[in-house]
């Protein structure tokens, strides 16, 4: 058959190379400033875009999209088009993905930092960029079929396999849990409330672990660890299973985030029982890595790129078996709220993810400059520096989890709670000042990882165009007398996609139905209404500063959380809650009771200096809500989309919110007077102090039977 | 090692029986000690080391014996101590078995007398459980070095053996459990697949892999069975509620006995040093943030003046600090101290009266004596909510 030459696109990967090397390292010293913003308050320098609440998700969202999302495309389209043997489908699509993303990370930093956020964590981003997501990622995929399409190879291989149900995947919950509703160009309001935002958003936060950090990462796995090794792959039926298997059961462990929430009991059954079952399909891609490497493991010695895979993927294997224990009740119990949740991601992300790239960079650049790499005694250091780094991330964390859970539920033995809750914050501060140390020892590596690489694409030259050949694809493909059955779908790309979103499809379409439409999941609570005008604006004040991050609002039915914190939080409560505001890290105390705990002017003096209120306190000031106003021109549009989103405003509430909302704000401006206190009503801190008051206050007058009766739904 | 495999999945199988049934005695019922997360860890990492330490010690006998059979025939000696250490460590992985039995009453005994607890572990459990674990990662070590010992020494035999006579290599046990073939028989499983260089084989799934995967769907069913079908287990809920239960009982029991049982009603004014001292650190802690370290007042009223908006004798204040006046901003402490603690922060703001602190809050409310707990001349309260 005839030959056909052709030339591997290598710029393109360049680009991404390089885009890895920048978002990296912006997004790890960003993740630097907070940690040491938790033990030194003064670093948030009084000024909104550096406090914590808005810095987390930009930290968040670099290391995620911007350093793991580049590394994904470096390593697919390197990857992709050598086992497919053909060009990538279009240079020109190429050039749209590469750029097109680096806006939308360009465009997410600067919006997060300025406070326009959806509330949603690792879903924060308005929706004009959520649309500019979907349109990238639709380019990224017709650029990738059209390359699998066009292929000069048979079959497609497993790393193919877990790229396609990565796209299908991501498309898909990107776009359910981005359903919401616009009022400005750079706000929109959640189209589900309370349990159900919940329930979708964790749903997308768990898959968004599974699908945008872990499929692409395995099949990155399954493309550069043997090649490294140079070592055929161990298991080919091992592939078979754990990837259907992971795609499969991946999708339906989402509700082991919000156990012992308000989400019905049954549907936090599920996300425990499917993490369990979790466990043997994610060690199948760890077992697959490893055991390729027998025969080979005199190289991992000598190899650096084998020796940053190897760390990997035990990285990989002890943090997805972390996780299906966190998913047993017991262990959530304590685990849950704490540190110790950041010390399970941060094994994932610095070692699994981290690890991973760096692997696939010291890899990439000696090939694709010619060359080789400048130096192998900085790339061990670097490993060192690195397994150092992680190892004294992650335990202290562990350690302050683990001794703040068991500060809150402890008791004396005549019945109280034995710690204020700044007590067990400030006994762990030391975890903190130990864990920025790890997370800075990780970052001089990653620096000098980037002078080495600088210095080999100095000694090599760029080869643009990488010359291949392969004969083409022959019309019909014979298939082989005593193939494995699991052939028939590698020769078909289409099928394997459609497949692959059947099996991610049926997860969480059975988690979800039930909790959208049969009514007894959230048993309605009369006396719980709409927020207020001036509320309202106070709730997305606290969405914009990220308060979120640091304060739950889920008071979970454990005995020291109802002592401390008060009555058990009801799904009925939050039926009005677009988007809801759970949150998963309990930095500062629950405020899911707050309303009515401390008078105004206690709010008052505590955001503008919380360490006059709370001696002690690591939370930053909130200075600029006493200078900036309301912005009342936006309330008729706030009422409106509410009750477009099911809120019951009467009919044309629009023309008299405001005047409501000016009343409210003048009695608490008066009450504030009451206690030396001037403040104009028209600033924020106003709106927010009402929001704030009004937390919890509905379930308080409810009548007793809704409350408790609940227990007593069938089927609940 | 068929039989070892079948072992290992029985137990596995029983393990996970038994903390079904676990569950089952623990629905209706309160829980035992047992239900405490952090004594089911321990346990559950007990159990797994004690299956480890089981597994490890069967290979390192089966190894001694071949080497004993192999010294024999070569006519060496001092094997015998080997095995005599081997067995004492196998003798003491019983005795720690028991510990942990003696370590598990204990518990139960500490949880009547309610002696200091860690998070409801008693402390002696704590140790005794700790000191089990510590126990059986030196055992796993020891075992895992005589290990290493009899492999280097094959290893050795092997590698003379090999010059000597090509005679046909042992299995490795790492090999036998993960059902490795030999690599010099890799080619036999090479699919024939290429991509871009990449070879994939056909080797056979981990058998541990797949039984580990079958058990974890089998915990799935039997899980979602206890709580969802059979309802033996109690969910958020009931939960909730037992753990509310038993805590009160033990609240009741403990207060009984106690002699702090005070109450608005019983209440003494303190004056000794030492009672004052321990309330002066906890309104330094939580009451200064609202009514100042010195008493001045700030966000709450001055407490040194003369002038009290719910009484100012020990009674009142002690009941205002106990049940807070929460629509005026004063939350209830009573889930946050006990009432010894009330009584000492009630005596301790009695004591600050007339100390005159530099930047006093306007005084409000009503104008109190001691000498004469009649009220008196009423202020200006416009000051107040």
């Amino acid at each position: 058959m005839q030959v056909e030459k052709f030339y591997y696109d290598n710029k393109t990967v360049k680009w991404f190379a390089y885009a890895v090397l920048v978002w990296g390292l912006v997004g790890m010293l960003v993740g630097l400033w907070i940690a040491v913003e938790m033990y030194y308050p003064p670093l948030s320098m009084g000024f909104a875009p550096t406090t914590f609440g808005r810095m987390r998700p930009v930290h968040t969202n670099a290391v995620i999209f911007a350093f793991v999302g580049n590394g994904i495309f470096m390593g697919v389209y390197y990857s992709l088009q050598r086992l497919c043997k053909a060009r990538m489908f279009s240079d020109a699509l190429s050039k749209i993905h590469f750029w097109g993303w680096q806006l939308i990370i360009l465009a997410a930093a600067l919006t997060l930092w300025t406070g326009h956020t959806t509330g949603k964590e690792y879903a924060e981003l308005e929706w004009p960029i959520d649309i500019a997501i979907t349109l990238v990622w639709v380019v990224f995929g017709i650029n990738m079929f059209g390359t699998i399409i066009k292929r000069r190879e048979a079959h497609i291989y497993v790393a193919i396999w877990f790229y396609i149900a990565t796209w299908v995947t991501v498309a898909m919950l990107h776009i359910v849990n981005s359903m919401e509703l616009p009022i400005s160009f750079l706000k929109s309001y959640s189209m589900y409330a309370g349990v159900q935002d919940a329930l979708v958003q964790w749903w997308y936060g768990h898959n968004a672990v599974a699908f945008f950090l872990t499929t692409p990462y395995l099949g990155l796995m399954y493309y550069f660890l043997p090649k490294a090794a140079n070592r055929p792959v161990y298991s080919y039926r091992l592939s078979i299973i754990h990837f259907w298997a992971l795609i499969f059961i991946y999708i339906w462990a989402g509700p082991h985030h919000l156990l012992y929430t308000a989400l019905p009991d049954w549907a936090q059954s599920l996300g425990t029982v499917f993490s369990i079952m979790l466990i043997a399909p994610s060690w199948g891609g760890m077992l697959n890595g490893l055991f390729t490497l027998r025969g080979a493991w005199d190289k991992v010695r000598e190899e650096p790129v084998l020796k940053f895979l190897v760390v990997a993927v035990t990285c990989y294997g002890m943090a997805t078996f972390e996780g299906p224990l966190l998913s047993l009740k017991n262990v959530n119990a304590i685990s849950h709220f704490t540190d110790w949740t950041i010390a399970h991601v941060h094994i994932g992300a610095l070692g699994w993810n981290g690890f991973m790239t760096f692997g696939v960079l010291y890899f990439l650049i000696p090939k694709m400059w010619n060359t080789q790499l400048y130096s192998k005694k900085l790339a061990g250091t670097h490993f060192w520096l690195g397994t150092i780094g992680i190892v004294l991330y992650a335990i202290p964390l562990y350690w302050a989890g683990f001794t703040q859970a068991m500060m809150w539920k402890t008791f004396t033995p005549e019945g109280q709670l034995k710690f204020q809750f700044l007590e067990t914050v400030t006994h762990i501060l030391p975890m903190y000042v130990a864990r920025s140390i790890g997370g800075a020892i990780y970052i001089v590596g990653v620096v000098i990882m980037t002078y080495n690489l600088i210095k080999t694409i100095g000694q090599g030259s760029f080869v643009s165009d990488e010359a291949a050949e392969a004969a083409p694809l022959p019309k019909v493909i014979v298939p082989h007398s005593n193939e494995h059955w699991h052939r028939w779908i590698e020769r078909r790309p289409m099928q394997m996609l459609v497949l692959s979103l059947i099996a991610v499809a049926i997860g969480g379409a059975i988690e979800m139905i039930p909790t959208f439409l049969v009514k007894s999941n959230i048993p309605t609570i009369s006396s719980v209404k709409p927020y207020t005008p001036l509320e309202l604006h106070g709730r997305d004040i606290y969405i914009r500063e990220g308060c979120y991050l640091c304060h739950s609002q889920m008071v979970r039915p454990f005995r020291d959380e109802v002592a401390r914190y008060g009555e058990y939080s009801k799904a009925g409560e939050f039926i009005y809650d677009h988007p809801f505001q759970w949150g998963s890290k309990r930095t500062g105390p629950d405020l899911a009771r707050l309303g009515g705990k401390y008078p105004d002017s206690w709010h008052y003096n505590h955001m503008m200096d919380p360490q006059s209120m709370s001696p002690g306190s690591i939370m930053p000031a909130y200075g600029w809500l006493y200078e900036d106003e309301i912005n009342a021109f936006q309330t008729p549009k706030m009422i409106w989309a509410m009750r477009k989103l099911g809120v019951p405003y009467p009919e044309g509430y629009e023309d008299k919110c405001n005047k409501d909302m000016q009343k409210q704000a003048t009695e608490i401006a008066e009450r504030l007077k009451g206690d030396k206190l001037v403040v104009k009503p028209e600033k924020e801190i106003v709106a927010l102090i009402a929001y704030l008051q009004r937390l919890g206050k509905d379930i308080k007058a409810a009548p007793k039977e809704q409350i408790t009766g609940d227990a007593a739904i069938p089927g609940n | 090692m068929q039989k070892i495999l079948k072992n290992s999945m029985i137990t596995t199988g029983l393990l996970l029986c038994s903390t079904s049934s676990l569950w089952a005695a623990d629905g209706p019922k309160p829980p035992s000690s047992l239900s405490n997360p952090f004594v089911e860890i321990l346990a559950v990492v007990i159990v797994g080391l004690a299956i480890v330490i089981g597994f490890l010690a069967k290979l390192v006998i089966d190894a001694a014996f071949l080497r004993m059979d192999k010294e024999k025939k070569a006519g060496g000696s001092g094997i015998a101590s080997t095995l005599l250490t081997i067995f004492f460590l196998l003798f003491s992985v019983n005795v720690f078995s028991q510990d942990m039995a003696a370590s598990d009453s204990t518990a139960g005994a500490a949880k009547v007398t309610l002696a200091s607890q860690l998070s409801g572990v008693s402390e002696t459990a704590y140790y005794l459980l700790s000191t089990v674990v510590v126990l059986e990662v030196l055992i796993i070590a020891a075992l895992l070095l005589m290990l290493k010992t009899f492999i280097a020494s094959e290893k050795k035999a092997l590698a003379t053996a090999a010059v000597a006579e090509n005679s046909i290599p042992t299995v490795h046990w790492w090999d036998k459990v993960n059902n490795f073939k030999p690599i010099h028989q890799e080619v036999d499983l090479d699919l024939g697949h290429d991509y871009d260089g990449i070879r994939e084989l056909d080797n056979n799934l981990p058998p541990w892999w797949l039984y580990g995967f079958y058990c974890c769907v089998i915990f799935a069913v039997i899980y979602l069975w206890e709580y969802h079908v059979s309802k033996s287990a109690p969910l958020s809920k009931e939960e909730y509620e037992i753990s509310v239960a038993k805590a009160d009982a033990e609240k009741a029991a403990y207060l009984e006995k106690a002699a702090n049982n005070v109450d608005e009603n019983t209440v003494k004014l303190f004056k000794d040093p030492e009672n004052l001292a321990a309330g002066k650190k906890n309104f330094e802690t939580v009451c200064a943030a609202c009514h100042t370290a010195t008493g001045a007042g700030n966000v709450g009223p001055n407490l040194t003046d003369d002038y009290w908006l719910h009484g100012g004798s020990i009674k009142d204040v002690f009941k205002t600090i106990k049940y807070g006046w929460q629509e005026k901003g004063m939350k209830s402490w009573k889930d946050d101290f006990s009432p010894i603690q009330l009584a000492q922060l009630a005596s301790y703001v009695k004591s600050l009266h007339g100390t005159n602190p530099t930047n006093p809050k306007a005084p409000q409310g009503v104008l109190f004596s001691d000498a004469d707990s009649s009220a008196a001349t009423k202020i200006d309260t416009t000051l107040k909510k």
